[in-house]
């Protein structure tokens, strides 16, 4: 089950799993229209498993499959679509390139090349070295994009073009939300990757859970996500990330 | 054929005539005559015998290991022929060894040469090198230069030495090795050091003498094997040094269970201050650095003033300097009083104590007299000791553990087995210094005791996993050694081997110290003290715990640093025990079990019985009123359990309970507590609560079918059962955690860059995922089962026990109570200690779900954009 949150004017978004999409109703002329649909994928830190298998054994080959199977059980689902974005962390040393970067990047430019007609590539916080790699597939880095109304960056620093009129939808990664639910009686205790929605300054704001697997997310109670604004996130709708790409309205952060 | 024999005494005389003239002059300037156990060793080690020296605390060990050492040595440098080389290696697992080797090694050679000198002898000077973590590398360097003639290191120093180019040339010809401490080596870093020992024997142009020195320990054929490895000879000397164990059992308050109020503690203070004011020197074992603390804030509250900068806290968590700064004040005798958790139970000399104070259970026979040992430390005074027991189960506890210290009864030591973790870091040590055949490699392994029975597919798998064959891809990259199965070679690969070998050998687990810091409020920010990584692992948002006295309440955790709440009013809900608490020990728990026996055979007579527990537990009246009167309760109220009754009794709280009183140390119960458990979990697909002491555990889950669950397990599934249970806990991924930084999977420190172990952490949360879906059977994640199983639990004694239920020779008795009963209270009150998970993580999130959905009435929450 995919949620609907809003459909005002021809906008539709919905969680897919841990992606959103976005779909746009737009008049080509007057008797034409065209839905035009975007994918927003969070924090992916491609090449993590190098890092931690650097003397270990090898987990990142095992890792970057596991994120293609994600990815094209995605696709499976709502079909090729106009536009990916990648909101920032696409990879994950800050330091360099580790080899399986270069690979697991190009590798993963290639496969949404497959999937839609323009990737759009946020910069976050560990991206320092990738427009090195993504350079040999004639790409360029963006610190933010604006689409429609929606204003898409990666969350660890503020742009003043967030606050222009035209800005509607802040999209945003970098904070890895995830939620812990707990039994009211019994100690059971699970955390699940999340969506966090809610206002900000006027704007409307999502923050969109990691990609990566393995970290499930920071708890937004524990004070664990830190962005480039202070929010109080107790006033945020908390969607759950659950099985199947499906997606669970648990309401309020504050009544959880 | 027997490797291992008991040995007598020698005769004075023959050791005297032993000894080079100076050396006998230096020894009688100083002593009187020789101790018992330089009457049993100094020949021995003379006559280069492998031998286990095992006698009490004071018993002169040390020095008798090294008389024999330095006489040969003064002999050599009379002669002139002191080499170049390391005569002798003394190991020993503590690290501030410094004084204690000044006392018996360096003075010692100090008073002898200026006799020589005297006599207008000249003679070369013997070397004593000390090489621990804390020596400098200038000091290194000049050592393996100038070698030292007899070098003195621990576990961990002494494999890297075995390990370093230059300075393994002057250990070839070693000719003795003494392992001191030897009795609190029976863990991994003594796994450790006995494949260092096999090393150091292979490169050896001689094989060295080994020499074992322990305190009471049992069993001591198994040490002694541990000592000399497989298919070597060895001595015992069992030093029995008649002292006479003098401890006495009390309790504070006229009624214990009045001792157990807060107004009672009061009486418990008077009490220490009577008995620390007739004394001279009193130490305070506590077993945990909470209650260290407790203590000396309330002896301060009562009795303001009289204690200042007379008592002094000693344990594990303070800085080395200020452990060090505690003891120096203790040997110089200007403390009246210190109190400890356990830390002040090992080894170095601290002076003239002639009391020494247990509250709460020490939990084995051998522990107790480990610490009253520390009392009387000189060779013939008696030593001193007090049980102060706070509640009737420790009562009973340390009545049946001071009658077995009184007739001489020693619960028994355990060694670990092929432990595959220190096995691959070994293996790489070893492969850095040469390249070997595989064979012969293995054939080396099982010489060590402890790798006695190590599989060939054990083996293997630890070299496939070295060798990088589990990683699939880049197999080059992540290769720690490169293996030629071919031609059956194995050796070192890459430049940074050596460096990274180096700087993350060891195999104590990195566990740190978490700062617990105030995160709200006025003091915001302010730091009030510090929790073991271990505890905060287990704590949960809104648990509140006692730290030096004070209520917090844990808000979050941001790696290695806690947030609390200072404004707290609920009460504790983790005792701040929780992380550090000893097991009883099995022989002893089933002691307690006879014990519970017994007396209940003779309930109905009070008189004769009180009359009988007082001579089987050589104890006062009163004590013996307090025991009965507990048995007596739990009689009436529902049945004492004891070694052939397992009294399991059912009652209802907020969820149903199953209290199996099994009295065999937590240990086993943790391993049965699980199994049961895993069954009632099966049954209703629900996750299901245990709690696990001592004398028994729980499991509560909504509705428990308990003949059903007790038959479900079986001794046969039981380690099938257990590693199922323990899959998904946070103990089976803290352990592969230490097991994989001792394998070297995780690596503490990588190009010098030192990884915190919060990092560490989530490298491994992130691994064990990752190696269960490569391979299940990957050698480091069933050492880390192993280790849950085997070593933190005891699923050997558990199966005995199941053993003897399904062959009836233990009963079960169910119980249906309105509410727990007299022996259950304790238990109960401790809290859970885990849950079994069943329900999976997709079920689980459904079912909060639905629920959240019945409870919000707001639908307009939702539509918040």
């Amino acid at each position: 089950m995919e949620e609907i949150i809003n459909e005002e004017e021809g906008t539709k978004i919905k969680f897919v799993g841990k992606c959103l999409l976005i779909e746009k109703l737009k008049n080509l002329n007057k008797k034409r229209k065209k839905i035009e649909r975007v994918l927003v994928v969070g924090d992916l830190h491609l090449g993590f498993g190098e890092i931690i298998g650097i003397f270990g054994i090898n987990v990142g080959r095992e890792m970057f499959n596991n994120i293609i199977d994600e990815m094209s059980e995605v696709f499976r689902k709502i079909g090729k679509v106009d536009k990916v974005i990648l909101l920032g962390d696409i990879k994950h040393d800050f330091g360099g390139i580790l080899r399986q970067e270069w690979s697991d990047v190009i590798k993963m430019i290639d496969y949404l090349k497959e999937k839609c007609k323009k990737i759009i590539l946020i910069k976050g916080n560990h991206d320092n070295f990738l427009k090195k790699i993504v350079r040999k597939r004639n790409l360029k880095i963006y610190n933010y994009y604006f689409y429609e109304g929606f204003f898409f960056c990666h969350g660890e620093r503020d742009y003043k073009k967030i606050w222009d009129k035209k800005v509607k939808y802040l999209i945003v990664g970098h904070g890895h939300p995830a939620i812990k639910l707990k039994e009211k009686k019994g100690n059971k205790v699970e955390k699940y990757k999340c969506f966090l929605v809610g206002k900000i300054r006027g704007k409307k704001i999502i923050i969109i859970p990691s990609f990566a697997e393995y970290y499930v997310g920071s708890e937004p109670r524990e004070g664990e996500i830190i962005l480039a604004w202070n929010i109080n996130f107790l006033n945020f709708v908390v969607y759950v990330v659950g099985e199947n790409l499906e997606v669970l309205n648990f309401g309020l952060l504050k009544n959880l | 054929m027997s490797f291992i024999k008991y040995i007598e005494k020698n005769k004075a005389e023959e050791i005297e005539n032993i000894l080079n003239p100076i050396v006998r002059e230096w020894f009688f300037s100083k002593f009187k005559e020789f101790s018992l156990t330089q009457l049993y060793g100094v020949k021995n080690i003379n006559d280069r015998k492998n031998i286990l020296v095992c006698a009490p605390t004071g018993g002169t060990k040390t020095l008798t290991a090294f008389l024999p050492i330095i006489n040969y040595l003064v002999e050599l440098a009379l002669k002139k022929e002191l080499e170049n080389k390391v005569y002798a290696v003394y190991c020993s697992p503590l690290k501030a060894l410094t004084n204690d080797i000044y006392i018996n090694l360096i003075k010692p050679l100090e008073e002898i040469g200026e006799i020589a000198k005297k006599k207008g002898k000249e003679m070369q000077e013997i070397r004593v090198g000390l090489r621990t973590g804390d020596s400098e590398q200038k000091e290194r360097q000049k050592m393996t230069k100038k070698s030292p003639h007899i070098l003195v290191t621990t576990p961990e120093s002494f494999a890297i030495v075995m390990t370093s180019k230059k300075f393994i040339e002057n250990l070839r010809g070693v000719e003795y090795v003494i392992v001191d401490e030897i009795h609190a080596l029976t863990n991994k870093r003594g796994v450790y050091l006995s494949l260092t020992l096999e090393r150091l024997s292979d490169i050896s142009i001689i094989e060295p003498v080994r020499i074992g020195l322990s305190a009471t320990i049992a069993p001591l054929e198994e040490i002694a094997r541990f000592l000399v490895g497989v298919g070597r000879e060895c001595l015992i000397a069992d030093v029995k040094l008649m002292k006479k164990v003098e401890i006495g059992l009390n309790f504070p308050g006229g009624n214990i269970i009045e001792a157990e109020s807060i107004e009672n503690q009061r009486e418990l203070y008077y009490i220490l201050d009577e008995l620390i004011w007739k004394h001279k020197t009193t130490l305070i074992f506590t077993n945990t650095r909470a209650a260290t603390e407790r203590i000396i804030h309330y002896l301060d509250l009562h009795f303001p003033g009289k204690y200042v900068g007379l008592i002094g806290a000693h344990h594990s968590s303070m800085s080395k300097e200020k452990r060090f700064e505690i003891e120096e004040k203790l040997r110089k005798g200007e403390l009246k009083v210190v109190v400890s958790s356990t830390s002040l139970e090992l080894g170095i000399d601290i002076g003239s104590i002639d009391l020494v104070i247990m509250l709460r259970s020490p939990k084995s026979v051998s522990r107790a007299l480990q610490r009253i040992g520390r009392a009387g430390h000189k060779l013939h005074e008696n030593p001193k000791g007090e049980f102060l027991v706070l509640d009737r189960d420790d009562l009973i506890e340390c009545g049946v553990m001071r009658k077995g210290m009184i007739e001489g009864k020693i619960d028994l030591a355990e060694i670990p087995k092929n432990c595959l973790d220190v096995l691959s870091q070994q293996i790489y040590g070893m492969a850095i210094t040469r390249v070997w055949n595989v064979d012969e490699l293995l054939k080396l392994i099982r010489r060590s005791y402890c790798y006695e029975n190590l599989t060939k597919e054990d083996f293997y798998s630890v070299i496939s996993y070295l060798a990088g064959d589990y990683a699939l891809e880049h197999r080059n990259v992540y290769a720690k050694i490169w293996y030629d199965a071919e031609k059956k070679l194995i050796g070192k690969r890459g430049k940074m081997a050596r460096v990274i070998y180096l700087t993350n050998l060891g195999t104590i687990p990195g566990e740190e110290s978490a700062s617990v810091i105030i995160g709200t409020g006025e003091r915001k920010g302010s730091v009030v003290g510090k929790i073991d990584e271990s505890f905060l692992e287990k704590m949960k948002r809104g648990d509140v715990f006692v730290l030096g006295g004070n209520k917090y309440q844990f808000l979050y955790a941001r790696g290695l640093k806690a947030f609390v709440s200072a404004d707290v009013s609920k009460n504790p809900t983790i005792p701040s025990w929780f992380s550090e608490i000893l097991p009883l020990n099995f022989e002893l728990a089933k002691e307690i079990g006879r014990f519970r026996k017994l007396v209940k055979e003779r309930l109905q007579e009070k008189e004769r019985c009180i009359e009988w527990i007082m001579s089987y537990l050589y104890c006062k009246r009163e004590i013996a009123n307090e025991i009965y009167d507990y048995f007596w309760q739990q009689d009436k109220f529902s049945e004492i359990p004891d070694e052939k009754t397992l009294v399991v009794e059912k009652y209802k709280e907020n969820k149903e309970y199953l209290m199996f009183h099994s009295l065999y140390g937590r240990r086993v119960n943790d391993v049965l507590a699980r199994a049961y458990a895993y069954a009632a979990a099966r049954l209703k697909h629900r996750d299901v609560e245990i709690g696990v002491g001592d004398n028994g555990f729980y499991i509560a889950g909504e509705s428990l079918d308990e003949n059903k669950i007790i038959n479900w397990v079986k001794s046969k599934d039981l380690e099938k059962i257990v590693k199922e249970a323990i899959e998904k806990t946070e103990i089976l991924r803290r352990r592969f955690r230490h097991c994989a930084a001792r394998a070297l999977m995780i690596l503490r420190n990588y190009k010098g860059r030192e990884k915190s172990v919060g990092k560490q952490q989530v490298h491994s949360e992130f691994l064990f995922v990752a190696v269960k879906k490569l391979s299940d059977d990957f050698p480091i994640l069933r050492e880390a089962r192993r280790e849950v199983i085997e070593d933190l639990m005891d699923i050997k004694n558990a199966k005995k026990v199941l053993e003897w239920i399904e062959r009836g020779e233990i009963k079960i008795k169910i119980k249906k109570l309105p509410l727990v009963s007299p022996f259950g209270l304790n238990l109960s009150l401790q809290g859970k200690s885990d849950l079994i998970k069943m329900e999976d993580r997709v079920s689980f999130l459904k079912r909060m779900y639905e629920i959240h959905m019945r409870t919000i009435n707001n639908k307009e929450e939702f539509k918040i954009i």
